[in-house]
């Protein structure tokens, strides 16, 4: 009879009922998004690095992979070394530049020289990029390009290396495509290729550098334990697992959390003091039947309860319009910030997962049931026969 | 033998509004005893409504007693006050206070569920209730949807859902026709009958004409003979 008298008041008042909706769903659209935000980007980047399937990185001392134009210099020693190290299951190096590229024949498209971001790989041990048509890289003058590429199976495509101040004359290469690939890091403006790092390399004139190698433990070896122990062997580079580069990208993030907890704290206050006013605003003008039903014998519990229930009847029903609206609203900016410069496009800014979902939920309950307390208090404990006068003729 | 169901014994009772000192009870003693229909009659102001809120529990007063048998109510806890309203105390007001968005029907349900009686029970009792004041037939009205004395009786009867022994109603008919408190007299009369003590403070004659005993007050004071 409670909840059947809380929803009634409700609906008796669609006007002020409609506003507090829209305005506490509003405000928890927004604790989701935060929410969302808070914990997505990390969770996003930490499945992106580990569905590589590598669970160690070694780039140049003091970087992050790609972090920087550095380069790994004797690379190829440097992984055999790292290859005969126990613990060690596999060991892939990576050479990543920018390279211009032409059509050099094909069945239909047009020429045009482009920039484009070139991967040298190693075929057999790479976790970059996954074949979607075609296949794999076999021959030193074979190319897989993106998935979105202009260019096609067979096509043959002219690389060129670009020649920068001081460097040698700009070297070229043709190479035929042989499958196209989704490419694990590529934002969304950048359309890669990858090919035999030799290849690159001898392109490039970099004989023996890599951008950074990938490496994978034995299934018994702890990924941590064998980062900190390769790392103590050969201090010149930098060795660091997984776990340890997104904390690292974490801390760099942190202020995306912090100004997630900042506007999720903001949207509370605002569903507190929306809930809050309303409440107080729909008690006091129903202070002379509170007064009446505490005078024929209900007690202040059940006063209390009743309006607690009628507020959380309101939160919930804003809560969830709120969290489709919180869900629209991620999807919408989801799709402005992917777009933002040199991000993998596999990166996510919003995740919702269950545990934020629930948070959400708890939060604007607690808050929202909160901040009618005092209302409900204060028309629990009514002097009633002076309320009664008040309100009689 | 008579039974009392409440007595007020010198009962003082001063409101202070903006300050100034408003003596709406002096020195008031009274016997209500069960089967009595008691109507309070004087001019607005006159400590009516603080009578019958402080015999009903609602009002503690400043000085004298209120007892309920053996009980001073002024001792009751207010959890053990409210319980004892709703347990032994009908209050009808003059503006109905019934709940708008609730049927007739629940709205007599009120003290029932809050007393702890389940669904079918109380269903069953308010549709009597309702019966017996003559609203069977808008059991599912809510009171929006009816007259200002069909919302009158719906209110009686929500004061009678608990079966009390006292039934303390203010100005009842002040907003009612002729014909509608015709109708509210004789059901005090009846009730009356069934050994429910009423107070009624009223302006209403023929009401207080109805009545077995009348008193009248005067600036907070019981005139001490009784009118009958």
């Amino acid at each position: 009879m409670i909840l059947q008298t809380a929803v009634r008041e409700l609906r008796a008042h669609p006007g002020r009922t409609a506003f507090a909706v829209a305005g506490v769903a509003v405000a928890s659209a927004m604790l989701l998004d935060m929410l969302m935000l808070a914990g997505g980007l990390q969770s996003s980047f930490g499945s992106l690095l580990s569905g590589a399937g590598f669970e160690l990185r070694v780039s140049p001392s003091g970087t992050l992979p790609l972090d920087t134009d550095a380069t790994l210099q004797d690379a190829v020693a440097l992984a055999q070394d790292i290859r005969s190290e126990p613990g060690v299951a596999a060991v892939g190096s990576v050479l990543a530049l920018n390279v211009q590229v032409e059509v050099a024949s094909s069945a239909g498209a047009d020429s045009v020289g482009s920039m484009v971001f070139a991967l040298g790989v190693e075929p057999q041990v790479q976790g970059l990029y996954r074949i979607v048509d075609g296949s794999d890289l076999k021959g030193a003058a074979e190319i897989l390009v993106d998935v979105r590429s202009p260019a096609r199976i067979g096509d043959t495509l002219r690389l060129s290396s670009v020649r920068t101040f001081g460097s040698a004359a700009a070297a070229s290469a043709e190479f035929v495509v042989v499958g196209t690939a989704e490419f694990v890091y590529a934002s969304a403006s950048e359309v890669p290729v990858a090919l035999p790092i030799q290849a690159l390399r001898e392109l490039s004139s970099r004989p023996a550098e890599a951008s950074f190698l990938m490496l994978s433990a034995e299934p018994d070896t702890d990924p941590n334990a064998l980062a900190r122990r390769l790392q103590a062997l050969i201090p010149s580079v930098e060795i660091v697992s997984i776990r340890e580069i997104v904390r690292r990208a974490e801390m760099r993030l942190s202020y995306f959390r912090q100004l997630a907890f900042i506007l999720g704290s903001v949207s509370l206050v605002v569903t507190a003091l929306l809930v809050g006013t309303i409440m107080a605003v729909s008690i006091n003008d129903r202070y002379g039947i509170i007064a009446a039903l505490r005078a024929i014998g209900v007690s202040r519990r059940s006063i209390i309860v009743t309006l607690l229930v009628e507020t959380l009847a309101l939160v919930t029903l804003a809560g969830a319009i709120g969290l489709v609206l919180g869900s629209v609203t991620a999807r919408y900016l989801e799709s402005i910030l992917s777009d933002f410069p040199g991000l993998p496009a596999a990166i996510r800014f919003f995740v919702l997962e269950p545990r934020q979902l629930w948070l959400a939920i708890a939060a604007l309950v607690t808050v929202g049931v909160a901040a009618a307390l005092i209302p409900a208090y204060r028309a629990s404990t009514l002097p009633i026969a002076t309320t009664l006068h008040r309100e009689e003729p | 033998m008579t039974r009392s169901v409440v007595q007020a014994r010198d009962v003082e009772r001063t409101y202070h509004m903006s300050g100034v000192p408003i003596h709406a009870l002096r020195g008031v003693s009274l016997d209500v005893e069960a089967g009595d229909f008691l109507a309070l009659e004087g001019p607005s102001g006159s400590g009516k409504s603080t009578l019958l809120h402080v015999l009903g529990g609602v009002d503690k007063p400043d000085a004298g007693a209120v007892m309920a048998g053996a009980t001073n109510l002024a001792s009751l806890s207010d959890a053990k006050l409210t319980r004892h309203r709703l347990e032994h105390v009908g209050l009808v007001f003059q503006r109905f206070h019934l709940l708008p968005m609730l049927t007739a029907t629940q709205n007599v349900e009120l003290p029932l569920a809050e007393i702890g009686a389940g669904r079918a029970e109380r269903r069953q009792r308010a549709h009597e209730l309702l019966d017996r004041v003559g609203l069977g037939d808008r059991l599912r009205h809510r009171p929006g949807e009816l007259s200002g004395g069909q919302r009158q009786r719906v209110a009686i009867a929500r004061a009678l859902a608990n079966r009390p022994s006292l039934l303390l109603a203010d100005e009842p008919t002040g907003e009612l026709d002729r014909v509608t408190s015709r109708g509210i007299l004789d059901l005090f009369e009846s009730l009356a009958g069934d050994g429910t003590a009423i107070v009624v403070a009223t302006h209403d004659l023929k009401l207080a004409a109805a009545a077995s005993r009348q008193l009248k007050m005067v600036d907070g004071r019981l005139d001490d003979s009784d009118l009958r």
